[in-house]
This record gives C-alpha cells, structure tokens and sequence, in this order.
C-alpha cells in the first residue's frame, strides 16, 4: 500500500488561536444571566417604629354596630331585581317567532349549540357516529399544551411532586 | 431573644398579653414586612396587609397549639392575607390577576420607594409573570434565603415540589432577563 501523506490538510485563519480565549471569555459573558441579588424596595424612613402604637389603636377600637334606619329597604331592592328579570326574560318569549326551518341556521349557529348545551348523548351513541379511527388528538383540543406549561399545572397543583420521579428537579 | 415558647405562653395570657405582642411586633416586623412587600409590590398596601397580619395574629394566638414554629405560623398568615389582599384589589378594579401584577408592576417606575435600577425593575417584571407558588418560592429562596423546609413548612407544600418549583423559576427568570 503506499504510504499516505499524514501531514495534516487543514488550515485555521490566521491569529485564530491567540485570540479564541478572549473570544470565550466574551462569549461567556454574553451568555451569563446575573440576577440582581437586591429587589429595590425601600420603606417610608421611621415606618417600623411607629407600627406597634398603630396596630395597637385599630385594637383598641371597640367595634360599633351599625343599625339601618330602613332596614326593608334592602327588600325592596331584591323584589324590584326579581321583577326586572321576570320583564326582559318574558319580553324576550313574547314576540311570536316566524316558522323557520333548519336550513335557515347558519354553520356557526349550529356549533354555537353544540359548544354551549349538553347532548344528553352517551359516550356510545357518540362514538356511533364520530369515526373514532379517523379522530386525532389534535381534532378535539383546541391548543396545543407547551412542556412548560404541563410543568407549571403539575407543579402547581401536585402535593408530591417527587412521585413524578422529574429527576432534573432533584 | 425571648424563647418561643415563653413568647406564646405570654400571649396567651390577658395579664402579658399586651408587653408580649409589642415583644412579638418589634420582633417579625422588618421580615414580614418585606415578605408582603414582595408580593403585593407598594408600600400603602404592605402597611395595611401587615397591619391586619398582626391583628389576626393577636386575635387567634388562643388557637395556635404549636404544631410547627410561631414565625411558621405568622409567616402563613401573612403570605394568605397579601394574596387575599391582591385577589380583592384585581375584583375590585375589575381586571385579571394577571393584568393587575402588570400594573403593579409597571407603578414601581414612578414609586418614590423602589429604587431599583433597570435591570432591578425587569426582574419584578419576570417575577410578575411566574405562577403564584414559583413566586412565593422564589422570593422565599432567592431573597429571604430561606431553607427550604421552613418554606415546606410556611407553604405545607413538599421541599421535593418546592426544588421543582424554584428550578422552574429561576430558568423562567433567567430566559426573561435574556431578552431584549
């Protein structure tokens, strides 16, 4: 076999290596995200000190029960709630609807319902007319869920946490 | 320091009770007060969350048996009376939480006691946008430095699912500085 040339091929720009340190450095720098170890709040000078002598005033005072003068008022004004909704529910059933036919609702007027009441549908007599096979995931959910924010429900509403066995949260 | 114990037990009776609370006022005020003020962001509002924080304390030391540590206790209350606190503000004003924490935080720009500096001001912007438990651990761990079981106990959430939510915290901070 004849001897291969081992010298090696390639090339680096010039200065490359002197200054590839400096380069890392600045690199790092830019990367590194320092959160600030103070929050910038500051309290009224003197506030603490006066704190006791107020917290032990609002102790002090004697709560004062309040009598109403007219107390049916409040009566009057639940009454004339109910009567307000008794007016626009029947004013809304009294005007005698035009005959209109299914072919009269538009698309969305349809969904609308579907969205909004209940089927009274069994999940049998559902699955008899979706094609199940042919459903995905992604036909019923109408967002995609992020991983962080399946991390941020779990971790929010978890009480053991650990049981997920999340190792990089160890 | 007055021991804890003695604290309590002269709580608890009419003879020391007023001597002790003002022992117990001047004792937790600085780390309750910043406690508060980091959540619910302006002072006005501490004060008076601080304020009721106190009274509760005093008016249900009778039911406080001892089962985790006195700070354990008040710290729990105060944490619950500034979400409550935060929770009537955003009904009251008839916006989100969400958009409320906006607000507050972009009020912090002309608060005459913040004086943060840009990057200072950023970071409340991204603590703003955690969920309420990252929050609440964050600030616990980050700038009360607490450990995390006494934040288990203040919280009753496990230390394992306190880590999991500092990390997610912290990542969600660091990613938020990093943009422009």
């Amino acid at each position: 076999m004849k001897k291969i040339d081992k010298k090696n091929p390639f090339k680096t720009p010039e200065g490359y290596f002197d200054e590839f340190h400096e380069k890392l450095v600045e690199r790092l720098s830019d990367d590194k995200v320092v959160i600030p170890d103070k929050d910038g709040f500051k309290m009224p000078e003197k506030y603490l000190e006066g704190l006791h002598k107020n917290i032990s005033q609002k102790l002090d005072k004697k709560d004062v029960k309040v009598i109403s003068l007219k107390p049916f008022r409040k009566y009057y004004y639940v009454a004339a709630s109910i009567a307000a909704v008794a007016f626009v529910v029947l004013g809304l059933n009294w005007n005698p609807s035009e005959k209109f036919g299914f072919e009269d609702l538009a698309n969305t007027e349809i969904e609308t319902y579907f969205e909004d009441n209940e089927l009274g549908l069994n999940t049998y007599e559902i699955a008899e007319v979706l094609p199940i096979d042919e459903l995905e995931i992604i036909d019923i959910l109408d967002t995609q869920f992020k991983e962080e924010k399946v991390l941020d429900y779990l971790n929010e509403n978890l009480d053991d946490f650990e049981e997920l066995n999340l190792e990089e949260y160890e | 320091m007055i021991a804890e114990e003695d604290l309590v037990h002269d709580l608890k009776q009419a003879g020391t009770r007023s001597q002790a609370f003002e022992v117990l006022v001047n004792n937790y005020k600085q780390r309750l007060y910043w406690h508060i003020r980091r959540i619910v962001l302006n002072h006005d509002d501490t004060d008076d969350v601080l304020q009721n924080t106190f009274i509760k304390v005093y008016k249900n030391i009778e039911g406080f048996k001892g089962d985790s540590k006195l700070y354990s206790w008040m710290y729990r209350i105060a944490t619950n009376e500034a979400l409550t606190h935060l929770k009537n503000k955003s009904k009251r004003m008839g916006i989100s939480d969400g958009e409320l924490q906006s607000r507050l935080v972009e009020n912090l720009k002309a608060d005459v006691y913040f004086e943060g500096d840009a990057i200072q001001l950023k970071l409340q912007e991204a603590i703003a946008t955690l969920p309420e438990k990252q929050k609440l651990v964050f600030n616990m761990k980050y700038f009360e430095e607490l450990k995390y079981e006494e934040v288990s106990e203040i919280l009753g959430t496990s230390v394992g699912a306190l880590k999991a939510s500092y990390h997610l915290a912290v990542k969600k901070i660091e990613a938020f500085l990093k943009e422009d």
